[in-house]
């Protein structure tokens, strides 16, 4: 199909200009209204308004879409909030999966099944994400282009209808020399901090260009923050682990080689006198500090014949919101536990028989001995619990590797016993033996023997256990320079305007047209200034063509 | 005299100030069809006025923030009370610079409502200094808290124009389906506004009354290391209990009317910390708002709106639009500071992860990308003046539900303590 895209002005424009690229003058169906101008982007043709789209055309035409980046930012937005209904799963440090029907009923078995617990990480709001990410890009890229061509080669002297079509428009008549009018008013303008370019009788002047900029500023900044997120799934990027450690220990940071040392914890409590009525006597936290040292493992690193080889690379005070650094890996304060437990102890053998006892000997609970001679009795440890529990398949286990309950398996050899000896199970706390029934699982044994600890004088108990969470985050500094790109684009395109003023003198008539792509009122007011500074009658609301984008 | 008491009372003054200053600015709109007077004249002059005086009132708020500032020993904006009294004070000072760039006393007249109506929210939360825990210790978190407010404040003023533009073109002659639906929601909008009055009203009546009731309520919660704890708890009211706290036994109860014991008991899949007596001032406020709107409507025989409706001739919508659109514009990237990159910098400080999709965050995220799709419709056809002044009061409804109803019904790491 053929078709005349040459405007009367002699420039040839490409198909769908809606406005002239260099006159102005309206084209096409632009040009049979009388309405105010559609002015955005400058009327140029945009690659999305392309006819005959093939498969690539139509899938940028679907992401440059505004309307499509509204209605992709909306779904996002409400997809969002079903993340809000229930606590997700990565709050749970152990999560199980039973718990939302456990605590929601129905509703949150349902919940789980739909994968909401796991909203964010779901592949449909990562795929709106990158769909989103996608729009950014291709709605740029198909808007800035065209628009950085029309603003770089403006014409001066516009079409008469380009200046009466503007939502903000005047029109008089002048006594005096037309080009004289030109430069006073150019003047004006350019007391304004308007840049001025006159061409005899007509002029444009222009400020803030640059904020037409703040916009794609801003979506590549997005852009960037968007790619760091999602980097952050690139094996060894991000790592997120937890570490308990006791005062005046070292332990091995999982993933790492890395050890980190407890020398002291500290906590303070706000005292009674600084709080208000209604909180006193209650154990308010001021501040909590772990006194660590951070040391990398240079040999014999997880293994347990050996002692490791350490070297000592950094201390620090960690406090919340005050983490250890050292090269990308980050030690917080996560959580701490004051509980006293076991640390040692002293108990006795007694041969319930004869009533003789034996001992005491030393028995350390985290890093017990594997025999023991007691009297004329030889005890091997078969095995240690630290935290003894009885599990689904109704075997003994360890919930966890503090000594909450502990518990030791131990086999005793010595007179009037089989030579391979016998089985006893001895838990150090009173209430664990009650518990976990220690005389029942000894059964015989329980009568013949009892190992004890008798006097407080005999037990020992641990420090304080510092939880910190130890994190890698590579992605970050990528997160934190996208944001700020963007926010720079945010504050260039809101918080200023690109103003433009055409006008032409015409044998005594002056039209003037002026444009912004914001704060219409600012525009008029600064106009009817110039105006009056001029001598011209001017109300600013009268500037007004009645032209909302409705 | 210490900073405290210096600063509770500037806070009275501050409140004394905003409502006189509400009643000039209405004057100065009103007062314009009186006669023997020059309408421009008049609204010049009393607007002059209303701006003196809600100014004085922006400076006694400023000299509360600031002496309580320095009695705490730190900023005040780690609980509700200190932080609803910052969003108020932001509001007036988004205010004041709109109001410097459009002289326009309309605003004044629905803005300073809005302020005094979270401020005397504010004083519904317990009052005392809070000594800070440590994860609060932090200068980021007053930079995400002051930044965040400030931006929430122009998104504030944006309701506070669109609302207006709502009430000025709204034809209540009109008895089209359109019409009458745009009535209703806005005659809700109005009644929503009202119900907030009438909670803080209820609340300083039982409040002035000692109205005292007490339960205890057992909770089984998870902590840090997935071990279940129970623990027991008194929970206090203040306002007579129609609802009781999930799995609670009353321990007192004052009679009020006859009532002498909970009707019924909160669901239990309400998480947030008090979220029984939370729900129990809820209902109280929509009982006690919708009795005073009804008194409302028996004294005006007419919808609240159309009794606005009048007051608003004679000025040009597409100024509302105007004025609405740019508090919003100069809101965004304050509130993107404020509200999201501090806070991501805080949190990465605090936690060791700049996002953690806590309740509280993704509502800031949810109220971010509303506005950001309100922002990208402005420049559609079509999504002008009242698509776009309805837009401006949802954004509001979703930011007040950021700040309060996440608090109300979701548990997070942004529970903030306070009573009702």
């Amino acid at each position: 199909m053929f078709e005349n895209t040459k405007c009367e002005c002699g420039h040839q424009n490409p198909p769908d200009t809606t406005l002239c690229e260099s006159c102005g003058k309206p084209l096409g169906e632009e040009a049979l209204s009388d309405r105010p101008l559609e002015m955005r982007y400058d009327g140029v043709a945009r690659r999305s308004q392309k006819k005959n789209p093939n498969l690539i055309d139509r899938v940028w035409n679907f992401f440059s879409s505004v309307k499509v980046a509204v209605v992709l930012i909306v779904i996002t937005l409400i997809g969002a909030t079903f993340g809000t209904i229930y606590p997700q799963e990565n709050t749970f440090i152990n999560f199980d999966p039973s718990y939302y029907e456990e605590n929601y009923g129905l509703p949150g078995k349902i919940y789980y099944m739909l994968g909401l617990s796991h909203t964010y990480e779901s592949w449909w709001f990562i795929t709106l994400l990158v769909m989103i990410g996608a729009s950014l890009v291709i709605c740029s890229l198909d808007r800035v282009l065209p628009l950085y061509r029309a603003l770089s080669k403006q014409q001066v002297r516009k079409h008469i209808q380009f200046l009466t079509r503007q939502r903000v428009t005047y029109a008089a008549d002048l006594d005096g020399d037309d080009e004289e009018w030109t430069r006073k008013l150019g003047e004006l303008l350019g007391k304004k901090r308007y840049r001025v370019t006159a061409e005899k009788t007509a002029l444009l002047a222009e400020k803030n260009r640059f904020s037409r900029w703040g916009p794609y500023i801003n979506h590549i900044g997005l852009i960037v923050f968007l790619l760091a997120v999602l980097a952050r799934a690139i094996p060894g990027w991000q790592m997120d682990q937890y570490v308990g450690v006791r005062e005046g220990e070292a332990v091995p940071i999982p993933e790492t080689h890395y050890y980190v040392k407890n020398l002291d914890f500290e906590v303070e409590y706000y005292a009674d006198d600084e709080l208000p009525d209604r909180l006193k006597g209650t154990l308010r936290p001021k501040r909590f500090v772990t006194k660590a040292e951070l040391y990398v493992c240079e040999a014999n690193c997880g293994s347990t014949a050996l002692e490791p080889v350490l070297r000592k690379v950094k201390e620090h005070d960690i406090l919340v919101n005050d983490p250890l650094e050292y090269k990308g890996l980050k030690l917080y304060q996560f959580d701490y536990d004051t509980t006293p437990r076991l640390k040692a102890i002293r108990p006795v053998l007694t041969d319930l028989k004869s009533g003789e006892t034996y001992g005491p000997f030393e028995l350390s609970i985290l890093e017990p001995e594997p025999e023991y001679e007691v009297g004329p009795y030889r005890l091997k440890l078969i095995t240690r619990f630290l935290d003894f529990t009885v599990n689904a398949s109704g075997e003994p286990a360890n919930l966890s590797n503090q000594p909450n309950a502990p518990a030791f398996l131990f086999l005793i050899q010595g007179p009037d016993l089989p030579a391979e000896g016998e089985t006893f199970f001895y838990f150090p706390i009173p209430t664990d033996r009650e518990r976990f029934g220690q005389d029942l699982i000894n059964g015989e044994m329980a009568e013949r023997f009892d190992i004890r600890v008798t006097d407080m004088a005999n037990v020992e108990f641990t420090g304080d256990v510092s939880y910190l969470n130890v994190r890698v985050d590579r992605a970050l500094p990528y997160v934190f320079v996208g944001a700020f790109i963007s926010l720079i684009g945010l504050v260039m395109g809101f918080y200023w305007q690109h103003r433009r003023v055409w006008l032409r003198i015409d044998d005594g008539r002056l039209t003037l047209g002026a444009h912004t792509n914001k704060n219409w009122y600012g525009l008029r007011s600064e106009v009817a200034a110039v105006l009056r500074a001029a001598g011209l009658e001017a109300d600013p609301k009268s500037l007004d063509n009645g032209g909302r984008n409705k | 005299m210490n900073w405290l008491s210096i600063s509770s009372g500037a806070f009275l003054a501050a409140f004394a100030l905003y409502c006189v200053a509400f009643l000039l600015y209405v004057i100065s709109v009103i007062g314009r069809k009186w006669n023997n007077r020059e309408p421009a004249a008049h609204t010049r002059k009393w607007s002059g006025i209303a701006f003196v005086f809600s100014s004085l009132g922006l400076a006694a708020h400023l000299v509360f923030f600031f002496a309580r500032w320095a009695g705490a020993g730190h900023i005040p904006t780690s609980n509700m009370y200190e932080f609803l009294t910052l969003l108020g004070m932001m509001i007036m000072i988004a205010f004041t610079i709109l109001y410097a760039i459009y002289r326009s006393p309309l605003l004044g007249m629905f803005a300073l409502p809005l302020t005094i109506l979270i401020i005397a929210y504010a004083a519904v939360f317990p009052q005392e200094v809070q000594p800070l825990v440590p994860s609060l210790q932090s200068n980021w978190l007053r930079l995400h808290v002051t930044g965040a407010a400030l931006g929430e404040a122009f998104f504030a003023v944006g309701f506070a124009a669109g609302l207006m533009y709502l009430l000025r073109v709204t034809d209540y002659n009109d008895k089209s389906a359109f019409a009458r639906r745009s009535q209703f929601w806005l005659e809700f909008s109005l009644y929503v506004l009202v119900v907030v009055a009438g909670f803080i009203i209820t609340v300083f009546a039982f409040r002035g009354a000692g109205y005292e009731a007490s339960f205890l309520q057992e909770e089984l919660s998870i902590d840090a290391r997935g071990n279940e704890v129970m623990t027991t708890r008194t929970v206090e009211y203040q306002l007579p209990p129609i609802v009781k706290p999930h799995a609670s036994e009353a321990v007192s109860v004052q009679p009020f009317l006859g009532l002498d014991r909970p009707l019924f008991e909160a669901p239990g899949w309400m998480n947030g910390v008090n979220a029984g007596r939370k729900f129990n001032t809820v209902i109280w406020s929509i009982l006690s708002g919708t009795i005073l709107y009804g008194l409302l409507r028996l004294i005006a025989r007419k919808p609240l709106g159309a009794v606005i409706h009048p007051l608003l001739d004679g000025i040009d919508p597409d100024d509302l639009d105007e004025i609405s659109y740019r508090s919003i514009a100069i809101g965004f990237p304050i509130f993107t500071l404020g509200g999201l990159i501090f806070a991501m910098i805080w949190a990465e400080q605090a936690w060791g992860r700049f996002w953690g999709w806590d309740p509280k965050e993704v509502w800031a995220l949810i109220t971010w990308l509303f506005y950001s799709a309100y922002l990208h419709l402005r420049l559609s056809r079509g999504w002008h003046g009242l698509k776009s002044s309805w837009l401006s009061v949802i954004g509001f409804l979703i930011v007040m539900f950021t700040l309060i109803g996440v608090n109300l019904i979701i548990a997070g790491l942004h529970s903030y303590a306070g009573v009702s």
